[in-house]
């Protein structure tokens, strides 16, 4: 629940925003557009500002510009309406009328402005300070309680403060389980789930968390969970949908580099720079560096010419980096100064100035057909050599970004490119020091800023999301928003704590899994207590939160139970040749394409929801997404009934099932198969009674007969809760 | 039943209380376990359901809605404007007025005219408010598309039908809440019915004519007989689960979710099949027994459907290609608008004589118009023009045979009472007794609503 401080400094906040909305709504432009670049913070011209109510009237040589309540009397109108032959403003043109209108009106009305101390965007300077996010982080001590590990000591301090306590441990096979999902997004062997049953080791969760950690498709797992955060796409998602023939190296640069735990720092600076720091690295780096990038180029590209709209690939890219490592929505600065939080249009376009210096890979769109500026792979050093030596990566692009021409841009008034205000330097956050983004275009000292161990969000927005994907709740809820009106954190020590340690790992990923994994708090049941209804959303921990797969999960799932996952690596896209290529928003491209590799290879299409994952609540690629939603539809339950490839999975487990002897032993193998435990005597009653009317109703005789009733027992452990769910 | 009382309990606290909207609809949004619950209106509804007939590819105004004598009088006259698109166009360096194909007369008691293009839908122009004065922000149809379905021009957004099914609920829960009728994919794709950051169980449900119109809608297995057995079995299942979890309403909702798909595997069939309607009602709307295609199969389910709870229904004419937009010969409109005239005459018949008419919202549009000016008078076709279009509304809470808003002599601008798409949202959402400034949901911090930050209820279109 909300607290009452922050309801109460909303309706503050909208209050004074309705005193001043026609000046923000009407005057402000105004001025921002014609007036302030002379009479501002960068030139007063006649010794006059018009950038605040001091700077009105005060006034410049001429006197006050402005007399409140009197248009007439106010120079300001004079000049704007052109009846004083020496002075006319703006030089630029007479202002419409419309916007004479408003300054009249305005002044007439009293030249009510929003007053007070210094602001950026929607916080002053001493109240950003103060904002909790905004902090330096600083490394809390554990409560001293009976817990010995730390996390379970911040845990069981805010409980014990409700009279609470942890939940007992799950059980082991709901403990595996949930880990292995958990970590690699599939369930765990039968046999794997008895060994560790059996396992009489002092330390046997431990040794679970470390071989699921170094399993190959740990990467498959959380880097889906990362290329959900940078809408990851395999098209442009412009009127025609252009394909991304090379995207796909990206996608698998983020699995790789969470299985090879590149540090993350070094996993930001790579992704935001790694074409710059590709040059100045080892050779054998070089290539991987250079696709990192793509988190840029993947950004989304919008209209039917994409040039024309790279401003808003421009928001794209700031809102996604805003939200994702910062945990602030920065996209909101695009039209206006945040509204809440501080952050400046100003900020948003020093930081506009940073991507309209770098070269995006050009995706093609309708009447520019062909890709461009795909950046190669191969070392300069190589390229040289390029004729002289056999290797195929000479030939290999990446869809990546390059640097360009190094500028600043100018402030756009309300987002539009067609109103240029006055040029804002590149620079890094006011609210964070403001220092100068310098060399080539910023990006590398963007990044370096990002991940300096003086910003207090970094590391405490990547802490949180580890912890909302475990536990399925970020400790702030509002994983993408640290701001005013993001949600505060449940247990902002356990948050530090969390932030230090994954600083002082080296910015490991996984020393973080394991030090959250191995807490009690990960480990206990998911069962409610009737003690618990004051906590109805779980805030404080007292229980497990009981999860429904994701759509990846489902659908590996039930490759893996009927035998046909096949577990390697998926590499580009059946793409059509790009010779062949003729999109238009008529005819756009959109196609899926069928894989039986894991899900996170599956197609993305940014103008066309993927039917499955749509359908399961997969990330829309449009959108940077921190958190999946789970929705319960009919339409959901249509597919348990009826899917063909559903159909198709239980059949096989059920013809594997057949393979067994007799009745008792193809159910247990059924079961196990489906969900790694044997069936309860119940079940089996049910099993059987089931299996019994079923076979009545089928007409035909013979071994097909058996096939059928057991196929249909086998849809319906696939389409229980209990397969659906972890405990 | 735990859940409802709770959103009441939300409802009525919140009610004349400091909290503000979006905080108010993130509360009743935490009401996961069944979304689509009916929910009070903001005020009294005029229309409990509405069926949204789009048009892809650009209707051209001038030659259906809008008469322009002048326009006649002016044609090969050289006008100059920096039309976006004819800006940097080579061959575009010059404009000239260019005469509509059709022509036009006055029809009904209210004596509105429209041209030849519509001989049928003319009929019924007293029970039509005629919008003349409509424009829009974009001049190319992936973003006007996007726009008059979710208000952002640029951005996914939720489309108007999911915002409807957020605000309102729906009353049949064997239905989806908003069904679109597609036979083709639009402009911008599934977009145009994405629920975006609203929960999906908003989005709108395609329907394609043919043997599964949903996607796994047929029942696979041969009997109904067989296909209770394994839903009992699963309930029996579940139900076993769900006795050591009984608190977890996800799981007791997903219990239901099979019934309720059980309930679509029937009704959905049922509201699709036109063999019980009459010889008399099939002629209403063009249509030759047992056929499950054409505009007049889209309009008579859409009928069907609202009759049975649907909230929003969505049909589509044409595509993203085969459209109307008729670049390279205004002629084409002459072989859609016969596609479409009887069944959209034929709905409001139909309709009216349901007793229908005064629950039930029509609403009738395309992405924007089509420009009065060629780049030479004897250019055949007509381009992109969202200077200036028509729209109508007919039917619940609407005012009847009237004509609202107009263009200048030309059918360049909208120059009397001009109705933008955030305006003509805010009206439907108005009929549908919500306050678009009202509907909102937070997200990322922001509370977004259909109409961004602008648009206002077109008071002279309500009845």
């Amino acid at each position: 629940m909300r607290s009452a401080a922050i309801t109460f400094v909303l309706i503050a906040a909208s209050a004074q925003a309705a005193d001043t909305a026609f000046f923000e709504a009407k005057v402000r432009p105004v001025l921002v557009t014609y007036c302030v670049k002379c009479h501002g913070p960068d030139k007063q011209k006649g010794g006059l500002r018009l950038d605040s109510a001091a700077g009105w009237q005060t006034g410049g040589a001429n006197g006050p510009a402005i007399k409140p309540g009197s248009p007439e009397e106010s120079l300001l109108i004079t000049v704007i309406s052109r009846t004083d032959d020496k002075t006319r403003m703006p030089p630029g043109g007479k202002l419409s009328g419309p916007e004479i209108a408003a300054l009249t009106r305005w002044i007439k009305e009293g030249a009510v402005a929003p007053v007070g101390p210094a602001r950026v965007g929607g916080m002053t300077l001493a109240e950003a300070q103060s904002w909790w996010a905004f902090q330096p982080i600083k490394r809390p001590a554990a409560p001293r309680n009976a817990a010995d590990n730390p996390i379970d000591a911040f845990i069981q301090s805010k409980l014990a403060a409700r009279k609470a306590t942890l939940s007992p441990p799950a059980d082991r096979r709901t403990l595996i389980r949930r880990a292995t999902y958990d970590l690699i997004g599939l369930p765990p062997t039968a046999e794997e789930v008895e060994a560790f049953e059996k396992d009489t080791s002092p330390d046997p969760f431990a040794r679970l968390v470390d071989r699921l950690l170094a399993s190959p498709h740990y990467g498959e797992r959380w880097g889906r969970h990362w290329l959900d955060l940078v809408r990851y796409a395999d098209s442009a998602g412009e009127n025609s949908d252009h394909p991304l023939p090379h995207a796909w190296r990206y996608r698998n640069w983020v699995i790789d580099a969470f299985n090879a735990d590149k540090p993350y720092d070094e996993f930001i600076r790579e992704q935001l720079a790694g074409d710059i720091l590709a040059v100045q690295g080892p050779p054998g780096d070089y290539a991987s560096r250079i696709i990192a990038t793509g988190f840029l180029a993947v950004a989304r590209r919008f209209g039917h010419d994409i040039d024309k709209d790279m401003h808003l690939t421009h928001e794209d890219t700031i809102d996604t980096i805003g939200k994702t490592l910062l945990g602030l929505t920065l996209g909101c600065a695009r039209c206006h100064d945040h509204k809440y939080d501080p952050l400046s249009s100003k900020d948003y376009y020093a930081l506009y100035g940073v991507f309209d210096s770098t070269k995006y890979a050009y995706p093609g769109c309708e009447f520019k057909q062909q890709p461009r500026d795909l950046v190669p792979l191969a070392t300069p050093t190589e390229r040289l050599r390029g004729v002289f030596i056999a290797s195929a990566r000479t030939q290999q692009v990446a869809y990546a970004v390059t640097e360009g021409r190094s500028h600043d841009v100018k402030v756009q008034a309300g987002g539009d490119p067609e109103k240029p205000g006055s040029v804002v330097p590149r620079r890094w956050l006011e609210v964070l020091g403001g220092q100068p983004l310098s060399g080539g275009s910023g990006r590398l000292e963007l990044a370096n800023r990002i991940v300096a161990r003086d910003n207090p969000l970094t590391a405490r927005v990547m802490a949180n999301r580890i912890w909302l994907h475990h536990f399925g709740r970020g400790l702030v809820e509002s994983a993408n928003d640290f701001g005013v009106r993001g949600s505060p954190a449940t247990h902002p020590e356990l948050l530090d704590w969390l932030a230090t340690e994954f600083i002082e790992s080296g910015w490991s990923i996984k020393a973080l899994h394991r030090r959250i994994m191995l807490s009690a708090t990960y480990q206990q049941a998911s069962a409610s207590r009737p003690d618990l209804s004051v906590d109805p959303k779980n805030e404080f921990y007292a229980r497990f939160n009981r999860r429904r797969l994701s759509a990846e999960e489902l659908r590996d799932s039930l490759l893996l139970v009927s035998g046909q996952l096949d577990r390697t690596p998926a590499g580009p896209h059946p793409f059509p040749p790009e010779s062949a290529w003729n999109f238009t928003q008529h005819v756009p491209f959109a196609s899926f394409y069928e894989t039986d590799k894991r899900s996170v290879y599956l197609i993305a299409v940014r103008n066309r929801r993927h039917p499955f994952l749509g359908l399961f609540d997969g990330a829309d690629p449009n959108a940077t997404t921190p958190q999946r939603q789970t929705t319960t539809v009919p339409t959901q339950a249509l597919y348990f009934l009826n899917d063909p490839f559903f159909h198709a999975q239980a059949e096989k487990i059920a013809r594997r099932a057949l393979a067994k002897a007799d009745e008792v032993d193809r159910l247990n193998e059924l079961f196990v198969a489906v969900l790694q435990r044997p069936p309860t005597n119940r079940e089996r009653d049910l099993a059987s009674g089931f299996l019994s009317r079923y076979t009545n109703e089928l007409a035909t005789a013979g071994p097909d007969k058996t096939v059928v009733a057991w196929s249909a027992l086998a849809r319906i452990a696939l389409a229980s809760n209990e397969f659906l769910y972890l405990d | 039943m735990f859940l409802p009382s709770r959103r009441g309990f939300v409802q009525s606290a919140a009610a004349g209380s400091m909290l503000m909207p979006g905080i108010l609809s993130e509360l009743l949004a935490a009401d996961t376990v069944d979304p689509l619950a009916p929910k009070a209106p903001h005020h009294k509804a005029k229309a409990k359901s509405v069926i949204f007939m789009f048009m892809s590819g650009g209707v051209s105004h001038v030659d259906s809605f809008d008469p322009k004598p002048k326009l006649i009088a002016d044609h090969g006259k050289q006008v100059v404007f920096d039309h976006p698109e004819a800006r940097n166009r080579p061959g575009y360096e010059k404009l000239f007025l260019k005469k509509p194909n059709w022509k036009f007369a006055p029809h009904g008691k209210s004596g509105t005219e429209v041209s030849e293009l519509f001989p049928r839908v003319a009929e019924q122009v007293d029970d039509i408010a005629l919008i003349r004065s409509m424009h829009t922000s974009h001049s190319n149809h992936y973003n006007a598309t996007l726009g008059m379905h979710t208000g952002s021009f640029s951005f996914a957004r939720p489309s108007i039908g999911s915002w409807l099914s957020y605000g309102l609920g729906t009353v049949n829960r064997n239905l989806p809440s908003f069904i679109v009728l597609a036979p083709q994919m639009p402009y911008a794709g599934t977009q145009v019915w994405a629920s975006d950051f609203l929960p999906g169980s908003h989005q709108g449900t395609r329907v394609v004519p043919g043997k599964e119109p949903v996607a796994n809608l047929a029942r696979r297995v041969p009997t109904d007989k067989r296909q209770q057995l394994e839903l009992d079995a699963l309930k029996a299942f579940n139900e076993s689960h769900l006795a050591t979890r009984p608190e977890d309403a996800d799981l007791a909702a997903r219990i239901r979710s099979f019934e309720t798909a059980a309930g679509m595997q029937a009704e959905m069939p049922a509201a699709l099949d036109l063999s019980k309607e009459s010889e008399e009602t099939l002629a209403l709307y063009g249509l030759k027994r047992g056929q499950q295609d054409g505009f007049g199969w889209q309009c008579l389910v859409a009928r069907r459907l609202v009759e049975n709870g649907v909230r929003f229904v969505e049909l589509i004419h044409t595509g993203s290609s085969g459209n109307w937009d008729s670049h390279g010969n205004m002629a084409e409109h002459g072989k859609l608008a016969p596609q479409v005239d009887q069944p959209m005459a034929g709905l409001i018949q139909d309709l009216k004589r349901r007793g229908l008419f005064d629950d039930v919202l029509v609403v009738w549009t395309s992405e924007f118009g089509r420009t009065p000016f060629n780049n030479t008078a004897d250019n055949p076709g007509r381009e992109h023009h969202n200077w200036a279009f028509s729209s109508w509304l007919a039917g619940a809470g609407v005012k009847r045979g009237i004509v609202h808003g107009a263009t200048d002599e030309h059918g360049i601008r909208a120059v009397e009472k001009p109705v933008h798409v955030h305006d003509f949202h805010a009206t439907i959402l108005h009929l549908m007794g919500l306050d678009h400034e009202k509907l909102t949901y937070r997200h990322a911090g922001r509370d977004y609503r259909l109409t961004d930050v602008s648009g206002e209820v077109v008071r002279g279109l309500l009845a």
